[in-house]
């Protein structure tokens, strides 16, 4: 009896420990919380995470890095499947890409012949090499031209999808449908949701009036109103100084002021 | 002769029936109509005619699922056996140990070749539906992939020979899913590292079975063409070389297996 008397008073002592653990816990967390959000605002806890979906729930932050492996397959799906890692190592000089990863225009050099001269050059001949070079590279380099460019959309989309704030991704995939394709309606239709998705982006706005302008041959009024509209609202996000503008923004900013002056001097003209 | 094809028609009956039977091929069959269906009904943006997407979608479903039947036929070769003890009565037939390792991994091998097979045939299923066409570069792919297959199995059987079967499940699957996509970068990530680290990748690289040799999946997902009829010819080479001496060790193994 004594025991069992024991027992219970051990079992409420540890439920008494408990509770008052859980409190201090919540408390903590309450206190840290609200502290460090008044001192760093919403990014201070980076873990945290922001938007709304499965994807948002199951990947997290690692939603970026996989938008970004979605934006690099659709470049691989463009340059007919090669990947084009700049760090691969497999032909390396004969990648066709500068320094900065910008494509030449000559692509139709043989993978395999490559590699050959890139074995006289390297010393030592590796079987293993030789085999993966030949069976995975194709003879000849192509592009992804016109319509067959909508192989690139479903990469794209699935970006956007696992990231819905990379800006690059929807201005590519407005590329692919408006340049490559040729389809204005889809193109402007992917900048409203990527618009939708990130409302200050003053980059997709000016990209929204790229596409309106279409060379001078599409809406010029309103792609200058759309350029306009870019340019406020990347000084918006300054506070109207141009020098304090983002690297994304600058560009925004830049290339519509460009437009206008364009559009104008061709109003002038007329 | 006759003895041993007899011995070995039995064999490969048991394996077959066996796989079948598991209906584990069925099981990953529903899996990827789970996976395939929405992805083929949707329409990203809004657009239609993308198509290769798919191809390669399914075709790394393929890859998947041959990997892990064949990874299965290759442990249930001998570990149940052992366990149950079935395998005195099973030598106590007129039949030697490396006939009974041969007969069972030829029986594994055709089981494994006949659910790659029925994957491929829906494959070839989803592509004709969607009105695609194929070119001369299937069948090369096909045979590739049954090389890979063969070793794959010969890996699996080795391993459940000298592991247990959850550390031979994982070894393997990470051994030829790490070179299936890390293999050709091994020399690459090998420079740079500490001496010691970079000759233990550099073995890997030069020891470790190159899955990614039969991988013919961009070839057929962009239309590239096959691969040379001797690059086709050294890698089959290089899979019946690797097989063997999978399967000498195996042998051997099991002949020094007290039982």
């Amino acid at each position: 009896m004594k025991g069992e008397r024991t027992a219970e008073a051990r079992t409420a002592q540890i439920a008494e420990l408990f509770g008052a653990s859980a409190l201090f816990v919540a408390v903590l967390t309450l206190f840290l919380s609200v502290s460090l959000r008044q001192l760093h605002g919403r990014d201070a806890f980076p873990q945290v995470v922001r938007g709304d979906g499965a994807l948002a729930v199951a990947f997290g932050d690692a939603r970026e890095v996989l938008g970004r492996a979605m934006v690099q397959k659709a470049d691989s799906y463009f340059h007919g499947g090669i990947d084009m890692d700049c760090h691969e190592a497999h032909g390396d000089e004969h990648r066709h890409h500068d320094e900065n990863c910008e494509h030449h225009d000559h692509h139709d050099g043989d993978e395999a012949e490559a590699q050959d001269e890139h074995e006289e050059h390297g010393g030592s001949f590796d079987p293993w090499r030789w085999i993966n070079s030949r069976v995975r590279a194709p003879r000849v380099h192509r592009h992804l031209e016109g319509e067959k460019s909508v192989e690139l959309i479903p990469w794209l989309w699935a970006s956007v999808k696992a990231d819905p704030h990379n800006i690059d991704a929807w201005t590519t995939a407005a590329y692919v449908a408006g340049d490559m394709m040729k389809d204005r309606e889809l193109a402007l239709r992917i900048l409203s949701e990527g618009e939708a998705r990130n409302p200050g982006s003053a980059l997709l706005r000016y990209y929204k009036g790229r596409v309106l302008y279409a060379r001078g041959k599409g809406d010029v009024t309103a792609a200058k109103s759309t350029f306009a509209t870019a340019r406020d609202i990347a000084l918006l996000k300054c506070g109207g100084r141009p020098d304090r503008l983002s690297e994304e923004d600058r560009r925004a900013y830049d290339f519509s002021t460009n437009f206008i002056a364009g559009i104008e001097r061709r109003e002038a003209g007329k | 002769m006759k003895t041993f094809a007899l011995q070995v028609r039995a064999l490969v009956k048991l394996s077959f029936l066996e796989l079948w039977r598991r209906n584990d091929v069925f099981a990953l069959v529903l899996l990827g109509l789970a996976l395939m269906v929405p992805l083929a009904m949707a329409s990203p943006f809004g657009s239609a005619g993308a198509s290769r997407y798919l191809d390669e979608v399914a075709l790394l479903l393929v890859w998947g699922f041959s990997l892990f039947v064949s990874l299965g036929a290759g442990q249930r070769l001998f570990a149940p056996e052992f366990e149950a003890r079935t395998i005195y009565p099973l030598l106590a037939k007129p039949i030697s140990r490396g006939r009974l390792l041969v007969g069972k991994y030829v029986g594994a091998l055709a089981a494994s070749w006949s659910a790659l097979a029925f994957f491929y045939v829906l494959f070839a299923a989803s592509v004709l539906l969607r009105g695609g066409s194929f070119s001369s570069e299937l069948c090369q792919a096909v045979a590739l992939h049954f090389a890979f297959a063969a070793l794959a199995v010969a890996l699996s059987l080795l391993g459940s020979l000298v592991m247990s079967a959850s550390a031979n499940y994982a070894l393997c699957s990470i051994a030829l899913i790490g070179m299936f996509f890390f293999g050709r970068n091994l020399p690459e990530y090998s420079e740079g590292l500490p001496a010691a680290l970079s000759w233990l990748v550099k073995a890997v690289y030069a020891f470790a079975p190159h899955a990614e040799f039969f991988d013919m999946r961009q070839r057929l997902v962009h239309g590239w063409g096959g691969v040379d009829g001797l690059v086709f010819a050294v890698v089959m080479l290089y899979a019946f070389a690797y097989v063997t001496a999978l399967l000498s060790l195996a042998a051997l193994v099991l002949r020094r297996r007290r039982l």
